[in-house]
């Protein structure tokens, strides 16, 4: 078993609902196979710094799990499919940390305002 | 001459002040900001940090200008390119 990150960024116009299926899709599937997750964050919504896709904006969810080589490949096969998703990226970690937090909760908290004005 | 002509360039820019390009004959050394009990971990979650080690233009500032250790060098180039894929810089 290995530690991994994964982080996805979804499109910035879904709903609540659908990013919350798409989290519980994505841990079924790490669970299915193998794997097992530690943690879930959400970085909410974030410009990115270049379009993808013709996105400006995207939903960040990130993803802290153990599990093998067939969990990823069974998880990026999946997501390659997805159309709801711009870009995903996997990263192997010696050691989950689970202390420090870069995005905080402020961020997210400014991002809601936004959205409820517009 | 074709030196001196880079080192007016550096100047103009933001990193001027780090440049290792200085006066002859005084020393220059400074430890690696990266390695040591107190600094900050590298991850490409850490976008306050990595930005410090990118130019305007978005590019990795050489470990000469930074006086980053090579093994530091390694990790924060990695961590940039990483960060570079997900769009957080």
């Amino acid at each position: 078993m290995n530690c991994y990150e994964h982080t996805l960024i979804t499109r910035h116009d879904i709903q609540e609902n659908q990013s919350k299926n798409i989290i519980e899709k994505y841990q079924n599937l790490i669970n299915k196979h193998s794997g097992k997750v530690v943690k879930i964050e959400e970085w909410g919504l974030r410009n990115l710094s270049y379009e993808i896709k013709k996105n400006k904006k995207g939903h960040y969810i990130h993803i802290k799990f153990d599990g093998t080589g067939e969990t990823i490949q069974e998880l990026e096969n999946a997501e390659n499919i997805d159309e709801m998703l711009i870009r995903f990226l996997t990263v192997k970690v010696k050691k989950h940390d689970l202390d420090s937090n870069y995005f905080e909760k402020k961020e997210t908290s400014t991002t809601t305002e936004k959205y409820e004005k517009k | 001459m074709k030196r001196n002509k880079k080192n007016i360039k550096r100047k103009s820019s933001s990193y001027s002040r780090l440049s290792l390009f200085q006066k002859s004959g005084t020393k220059f050394f400074k430890p690696c900001p990266l390695s040591g009990k107190e600094a900050p971990t590298i991850s490409y979650k850490n976008i306050k940090v990595l930005k410090k080690y990118i130019s305007e233009s978005g590019r990795i500032l050489p470990s000469r200008v930074t006086s980053v250790s090579q093994k530091k060098q390694k990790e924060l180039a990695r961590a940039i390119k990483q960060a570079r894929v997900l769009a957080l810089i």
